[in-house]
């Protein structure tokens, strides 16, 4: 490529950053506003402090909400690697149009509108007693989560070579065997990903769980809905930095770890 | 030569994937410590008769014995078997020691007797102290030779290979063949070996067996094969050969006689088998049987000469259209003009029967493995 005036460059640069402000400046403004030391958010704020980070982890509701979306997110994750992986193995299985099926099946809550997902789960959930319970949400959660898994899953799968497989067996292992010491270490990048993703989305969904929640299963963003109804303090922006803060963290380990796996020679 | 393997034997082993017939009833008996090579092209199903010896595919009809033993219905895991695949199929994740190993840590070998019999098999094909390196890190060649190891450390009963050489250059691969033979010697495991390269099975092999459309054509030396090829197929695929075809005329015992399209006269020879008077067949003159000879009433145009050092490789064309290839020692000299006479003596041609199998297309089997394989 030929090289560019340096006043190109700049302008390039400059309207660059320009659109990555515009996207990202009004979430990180969340960082600010939560170290307000009044009642009222103010940006950039008049004094400095930290004093609604100590009144969010002194408030056991807030405490409460935090754990269940651990509880919640650790239960929907665990779930929908299990499954989602055993579903991309099972779709590498089938041939043609029930293949297309089933990953349309697997697929639809990401296109389905979450609002029609959560007011029929609502109902079903109703039925069952399932509504207001951590089991409950969480198996909300894995219809979200699972098409994050079944796809990193199966992109991973498409870098194992059949000819390994069958090179295993070979060689005297267990099909158990084979799936240990060939199949997972393959798509571990995958299953790992798939993993991360779904801890994000069930830790950020609001819309299933406000249907589903109820009292005992209070998420951090329902509460947050909840809270942003009645009052809006700086404790609001805490509790927003927090998510972001965790949702970064996740992201940014699972870059690291795919940028290990490929230095490996194995993953995506 | 130390005879470690055992016998493999297909009783009328015969497969179709769909309605595509891949293999015919076969026969075939490979002795423990012989290297028997499947020399064929592509959808001849030689792929297919070995997947079917190392279990990965159950055939439609026929026992497969290994030792006398039926093992038909075995799953791969439960049979013993060494198997290099064509790309080497080797596990990127894990050290060269740990492929090596794979076998043994699935058999459960204690650790010191696993450590020690690993390095012994990659010293064996001389990749001793690589064993912590990863397997990107080698060059084809060492990977090649790293499947070896990793088919020969469990000690099979016998050594399944499949177009090993296919991925390797014109001169590793005729280095990596000697060492293949090399091994074989030493170790006098039983191998099948499975290529469309004549060159390979010439050099590696103890009995060749051709194969065309799902059905081995012969089986023999390369010896029997090139002296006393069975058919024409057999006579094209294995050495440079003159075939001209044409119909055959007169049979008497041992003598034939053969009117070849496009040319006016006749070719007597040795009679092969098989052979019936008014049906298709070829008259096979060996290159280096064919004689230039200005008296000669045969009259060929010259259109190519190469000069290979010790021989003259020259190609001839008749009226007909016929190419045929002569070869002759180079201190003879290169023929002046451009109009020769050929000629040859009628006790090194051989009259074979030329005719097509009935059979599903090649390329319908070729599809069909392919399908098989993924």
């Amino acid at each position: 490529m030929a090289e560019r005036s340096p006043g190109f460059r700049f302008a390039v640069h400059g309207l660059g950053s320009l659109v990555l402000a515009f996207l990202l400046l009004p979430i990180f403004a969340v960082v600010p506003a939560s170290l307000n030391y009044g009642s009222f958010i103010r940006l950039p704020p008049e004094v400095w402090s930290t004093r609604w980070y100590a009144r969010f982890f002194a408030d056991r509701e807030w405490l409460t909400s935090l754990v269940t979306s651990f509880e919640v997110a650790a239960i929907a994750t665990a779930v929908s690697a299990l499954l989602g992986t055993a579903g991309a193995l099972g779709l590498t299985r089938i041939g043609g149009r029930l293949r297309a099926a089933l990953t349309g099946l697997i697929l639809a809550p990401m296109i389905v509108p979450v609002i029609v997902t959560a007011v029929s789960l609502y109902y079903v959930g109703r039925y069952w007693g399932m509504t207001g319970t951590v089991p409950g949400l969480a198996m909300a959660h894995v219809l979200m989560c699972l098409p994050f898994v079944v796809l990193n899953v199966g992109v991973s799968l498409r870098a194992l070579d059949p000819s390994w497989l069958r090179a295993a067996e070979g060689l005297g292992a267990s099909p158990a065997r084979v799936f240990a010491t060939v199949t997972l270490p393959t798509i571990l990048p995958g299953l790992f990903g798939g993993a991360v993703f779904s801890l994000i989305t069930s830790f950020d969904e609001v819309v299933l769980s406000i249907f589903i929640a109820g009292v005992q299963a209070k998420t951090l963003p329902v509460k947050m809905w909840e809270v942003v109804r009645l009052e809006f303090t700086p404790i609001l922006s805490v509790a927003s930095t927090l998510l972001i803060g965790l949702t970064v963290l996740l992201f940014v380990l699972f870059r690291l770890a795919a940028a290990r796996a490929r230095v490996a020679g194995v993953g995506p | 030569m130390i005879a470690s393997g055992q016998s493999i034997r297909f009783a009328g082993v015969a497969h179709s994937f769909g309605a595509v017939r891949a293999l015919l009833p076969i026969e075939l008996e490979v002795r423990p410590g012989e290297f028997l090579t499947l020399l064929g092209p592509s959808g001849s199903g030689k792929t297919t008769l070995l997947n079917i010896a190392a279990g990965y595919i159950t055939p439609g009809t026929g026992r497969v014995l290994v030792a006398g033993r039926d093992v038909t219905d075995l799953p791969p895991r439960r049979r013993n078997i060494g198997m290099v695949f064509q790309n080497y199929a080797l596990f990127p994740h894990l050290s060269v020691f740990e492929n090596v190993a794979y076998g043994l840590r699935a058999r459960g070998v204690a650790a010191a007797e696993l450590d020690r019999r690993t390095d012994a098999a990659l010293e064996l094909v001389r990749l001793g102290g690589y064993g912590r390196r990863a397997i990107r890190q080698l060059s084809g060649g060492q990977q090649q030779r790293v499947a070896l190891a990793r088919a020969l450390v469990i000690e099979p009963d016998a050594l399944l290979m499949d177009e090993p050489l296919g991925a390797l250059d014109r001169q590793l691969r005729q280095h990596v063949q000697l060492e293949i033979r090399r091994l074989h010697r030493a170790h006098g495991r039983t191998t099948i070996y499975v290529t469309h390269d004549q060159e390979e099975a010439l050099v590696m092999s103890d009995r060749i067996a051709i194969m065309r459309d799902g059905a081995i054509e012969q089986t023999g030396s390369a010896q029997d094969l090139y002296r006393r090829p069975v058919n024409a197929f057999v006579a094209g695929f294995l050495g440079e050969s003159n075939l001209l075809r044409g119909t055959l005329v007169a049979l008497d015992g041992a003598r034939a006689r053969l009117k070849p399209d496009g040319i006016e006269r006749t070719i007597d020879g040795a009679a092969s088998e098989g052979l019936s008077v008014g049906r298709r067949a070829a008259a096979l003159i060996r290159p280096e049987a064919v004689q230039l000879s200005p008296t000669a009433a045969l009259k060929a145009r010259l259109v190519e000469s190469v000069y290979l050092g010790d021989v003259l490789s020259m190609r001839l064309s008749l009226a007909g259209g016929q190419v045929v290839l002569c070869r002759r020692f180079a201190r003879d000299g290169t023929p002046e003009s451009e109009t020769q006479g050929i000629d040859w003596d009628p006790r090194d041609v051989h009259i074979l029967p030329d005719e097509a199998r009935e059979a599903p297309g090649r390329e319908e089997i070729k599809s069909a493995e392919k399908e098989e394989e993924i």
